[in-house]
């Protein structure tokens, strides 16, 4: 370990200048000359939609939990092919089917980096580690009709190493003699990685699909979630995909990152993408760096630089904020799931999430780093994912949810899963969307660079939000609203500074619904500053729209009822500005109320609550279905000629969560920096 | 997909192959007997009896007893029916092939078909695809590789939102203004939309991902030259007129090798995994009883 932080220290104080020089921070659409091999190339930006959180048989959760679909089977889903599902029956036929309609335009597939090398070991019968019994033991678990105990104590036993705490981060024992058998044969899976990627990255002038190499940093310390997605701007990547193994500490992967990838000199270009900070119980933006000391001018530099954008709302739930905290807002309630880290997550212990693991507290935090030792390292733009384990990329639709496995439900055994498909706390998640000027690496690496992005929680709202001083008032009526939006401000991602003269900044938000899906309700502007040393919130609504538009969901078909707004635009001036204080402003664009995805499974498997007749799930003893804890606490396991007392449609009849969510869209926020 | 399994599939396979030609030459064909219910489609045999032909295979090959998965699988099973056994894993691996306990395991049975059916597709040296095979493959099947044509076109929208029950009458309005323009451009014309630009090329897929459905048919209906509209969607109306057409094409091998290969590998896979199974359903002589 103490390799490591020196390692860490030795080049952090490079870092920020090296980092400084490869961030494109650029907020005007100037062309770079590598940009504009797109026959559609478009310098004034449009949407493109992506997900950089997948997983696939390459990981240990994912295969362990029946998922056989390779990075092939899955790059081919976000391009809109059919996938097959788990349960698979004894000959290796799916029960079933998944398919995506549109596609996506990018994808970067995310396995945890951690176990890639340790499972090409362990099947591999020319590897020294081969007849390990740890290997024999993964072998077993992977057999068609593995006992879901075993297949759970053997994916415990390895995945345990992932909580351990930095300094015992390890390699599995079967690794041998310094981890040399896993590290070399990750070096092949990621090879492999890259190799596939490349194979569907479209090269030609259509430029119709997009892939990125990288993988999943998964340090979990004491099941406290750190997790980082690592992207790769092109085929330039390190030699290893450094995982918690490697390196435990986030400081010195950023700083191996740095070494081998952005300070190459090979064109390499890297970002680690945050996510589920909801359930790092409040750990992952607490102010200590590796070696315990609070953060120095250095570490948030670096943290800025490397970490440009986080991932607002994935399958474990969304980070923004906790309803209550800072501020009343009620729109915090959305997906928030009731669990404060990945070990009550996946064994559904209800536990209080920490207020400061959400976005909100960290923005607060971010500018205070910010006044007092000159850099935010809490910058983050914003990008939505799905964290599915079914190699489904983009598959975020409620209405056709058929669980993510992960730290979700698994459904490997048959039959396929007779009621919900996941864990009810649990959701489809989310999309990314860039502004980019082309469907190519350069052009949507760069937005992720610059912040020029924004999540949405499935549905393909498009909102586009610049920040200025001197817009009109009547911008959102002309046609040139985005080079005005260029030419007088930045675009979301951006920071605004001071305008001398001026009242206040003025922000146009413009949004459109997805074609698909229900009418936008409203659009909201979030601020946040800090007022000395206070931090401050409010939330404006209703910028444009209405939310009292009487709109709402027949319960009994989930059909959408009443109207709203195919397209809402708004220019706004922020009334209670303060040039001396720091500040950020970013949209939330609101749908009309739909079913969330359980209440969809419910309509469609018309459950009569005034009569229960139907069993959905009374399996409480099988430890992979982690479905009805409340009513399965009162089951004995152990008395096998007793069926489990299990309310017939509990699930649908007493839902532990609520049946209508509003889907939403959240821009990057705009910054503002008061003189120095 | 894995190195021990590609190893293990490479064998398979040319002992499938060489058997098959064995059995061309005249030696005695194998037999087996397939049991079903009487209740059994024709389809349902079929199925069962190739897959008694590659487990028969598998028997002959003798990967009952080399199959590392299938040893340690029923290795398992004896130590689980003879828990204070002290024999070594060989002994108890010999005494559950007395048993016949492979016979009947269902995990034996999958993995076996699995590694069956993954010998049969493999893919020998001299099948491996050369860059012109690559090329012929690539000419031969263009709608596989097809890129979708575009369609270049202004676009002018009017939004319901913004204009309310004046839609209807702005869209009269804005015809007659489109159509005064001749070949000029709509500069600042019709109201923005987040991703709408006023002169863009997309695939219809695009536009019916972007607009919906209407929209896409008429932009992809390809008249040039002429305003089309209003053509309504969720967000209001749209005017549009369609400058180019570029037809879908098919890029050159040099952009597009690596998806080439995959998808002339997977049919050669298939391909090959066809002519053996004929191969070996011909060589065989199948007996039927159907049971009650």
């Amino acid at each position: 370990m103490s390799r490591t932080l020196f390692f860490v220290l030795g080049v952090l104080s490079v870092f920020v200048v090296a980092l400084g020089c490869g961030t494109d921070t650029s907020t005007s659409p100037v062309v770079p000359d590598e940009l504009g091999r797109c026959a559609d190339f478009e310098p004034l930006r449009k949407p493109l939609w992506g997900d950089t959180h997948i997983h696939t048989n390459l990981s240990l959760d994912a295969n362990l939990q029946g998922t056989r679909t390779s990075q092939e089977d899955a790059y081919a889903f976000a391009q809109g092919a059919p996938i097959a599902l788990q349960p698979y029956d004894a000959d290796g036929t799916p029960t079933r089917m998944a398919q995506m309609d549109p596609p996506l335009d990018f994808v970067m597939l995310s396995d945890h980096a951690e176990f890639l090398g340790t499972i090409r070991t362990c099947l591999d019968s020319d590897s020294p580690a081969y007849e390990n019994p740890t290997c024999e033991q993964y072998r077993d678990a992977l057999e068609f009709d593995a006992p879901p105990a075993e297949v759970r104590t053997t994916f415990v036993q390895l995945n345990l190493l992932l909580a351990a705490q930095p300094d015992n981060a390890q390699y599995p024992a079967l690794c041998g003699p310094e981890n040399v058998y896993c590290l070399e044969a990750g070096m092949d899976v990621w090879a492999e990685i890259v190799d596939a990627a490349e194979a569907v990255y479209d090269r030609t002038d259509s430029c119709q699909f997009t892939a990125f190499a990288g993988y999943e940093w998964s340090g979990v310390p004491g099941a406290k979630n750190l997790h980082r997605n690592v992207m790769f701007k092109n085929e330039s990547v390190t030699d290893l995909p450094y995982g918690y193994f490697d390196e435990p500490y986030v400081e010195g992967l950023w700083a191996r990152l740095l070494q081998e990838c952005i300070d190459a000199g090979n064109g390499c270009d890297v970002v680690t993408i945050p996510h589920n900070t909801n359930i790092s119980d409040g750990i992952y933006f607490e102010n200590k760096m590796a070696n315990g000391e609070p953060f120095t001018a250095e570490y948030v530099a670096a943290r800025n630089a490397m970490e440009p954008v986080i991932e607002i709302y994935q399958h474990k739930g969304a980070s923004e904020c906790l309803p209550g905290e800072t501020i009343s807002d009620e729109l915090c309630g959305f997906e928030i799931i009731p669990f404060s880290d990945i070990a009550a997550t996946n064994l559904e212990i209800i536990s209080p999430p920490d207020p400061t693991g959400f976005l909100r507290y960290a923005y607060g935090e971010g500018m205070k780093f910010e006044a007092s030792l000159g850099t935010n390292p809490f910058q983050y733009g914003i990008t939505a994912a799905t964290d599915t384990h079914v190699s489904a990329p983009g598959f975020a639709a409620e209405d056709d949810f058929k669980g993510h496995g992960g730290a979700g439900q698994p459904n490997r055994y048959l039959p396929p899963p007779q009621g919900f498909p996941d864990i009810e706390y649990l959701s489809p998640g989310g999309l990314t969307a860039v502004w980019a000027e082309e469907n190519a690496r350069t052009a949507i690496f760069s937005a992720i660079r610059r912040k020029e992005t924004f999540g949405t929680s499935g549905p393909r709202i498009v909102v586009r939000m610049f920040g200025g001083w001197e817009y009109p008032n009547d911008l959102c009526n002309a046609a040139d609203l985005v080079e005005q939006g260029y030419a007088g401000g930045v675009p979301m991602g951006g920071t605004l500074d001071p305008q001398p003269g001026s009242s206040a900044p003025t922000f146009v938000v413009s949004a459109k619904q997805d074609a698909t899906s229900v009418p936008l309700q409203r659009i909201q502007i979030v601020k946040g500053w800090l007022d000395g040393d206070a931090y401050e919130v409010r939330v404006y609504d209703d910028i444009d729209g209405d939310s009292e538009n009487g709109a709402s969901v027949d319960l009994d078909t989930c059909a959408p009822q009443g109207e709203g707004f195919g397209d809402l635009c708004s220019v706004w001036r922020d009334p209670d500005f303060d040039p001396g204080q720091r500040a950020y402003y970013y949209a939330r664009v609101i749908e009309n109320p739909t079913c969330r995805w359980t209440t969809h499974q419910c309509v469609e498997a018309d459950y009569d609550c005034e009569n229960p007749t139907t069993e959905m799930d009374a399996d409480c003893c099988d430890p992979t279905t982690g479905l009805n804890v409340d009513f399965c606490d009162a089951v004995d396991c152990s008395d096998t000629n007793s069926p489990p007392p299990v309310p017939a449609d509990a699930q649908c009849c007493k839902p532990r969560v609520e049946p209508v969510i509003q889907e939403r869209a959240w821009t990057s926020p705009i910054w503002y920096q008061p003189p120095s | 997909m894995l190195r021990p399994l590609l190893h293990f599939f490479l064998i398979g396979a040319l002992l499938f192959t060489g058997r098959v030609v064995f059995q061309g030459r005249g030696g005695d064909p194998p037999e087996i007997t397939v049991q079903m219910s009487a209740e059994a489609t024709e389809a349902q045999v079929e199925k069962e009896i190739r897959n008694q032909i590659l487990l028969n295979e598998a028997r002959r090959y003798g990967w009952y007893h080399t199959d590392p998965i299938v040893f340690t699988h029923l290795i398992r099973n004896m130590r689980f029916i003879e828990p204070d056994s002290t024999d070594d894993d060989l002994t108890l691996f010999k005494r559950a092939l007395e048993m016949k306990m492979q016979e009947h395991d269902p995990v034996v049975r999958a993995r076996l078909l699995y590694r069956a059916r993954e010998a049969l597709a493999h893919v020998p040296k001299d099948r491996m695809p050369t860059r012109d095979d690559l090329e012929q493959h690539r000419v031969a099947h263009q709608d596989r590789f097809e890129r979708e044509g575009k369609l270049r076109f202004e676009h002018v929208f009017l939004s319901g939102t913004k204009r309310g029950e004046a839609l209807a009458s702005d869209a009269v309005a804005m015809r007659t203004q489109l159509a005064d323009l001749g070949d000029a451009a709509p500069q600042g014309l019709g109201d923005p939309l987040p991703g709408l630009r006023a002169v863009q090329s997309s695939t219809a897929s695009e536009i019916k991902a972007n607009y919906g459905e209407e929209l896409s048919v008429v932009v992809g209906e390809g008249v040039i030259g002429s305003w089309r509209g209003p053509v309504p969607s969720v967000y209001g109306v749209h005017f549009v007129r369609v400058l180019e057409k570029e037809p879908s094409s098919v890029p050159a091998l040099t952009l597009i090798e690596a998806e080439v290969r995959a998808n002339l590998l997977s049919e050669v896979r298939r391909e090959l995994s066809r002519e053996r199974m004929e191969a070996l359903r011909e060589a065989y002589v199948v007996h039927v009883e159907r049971v009650p």
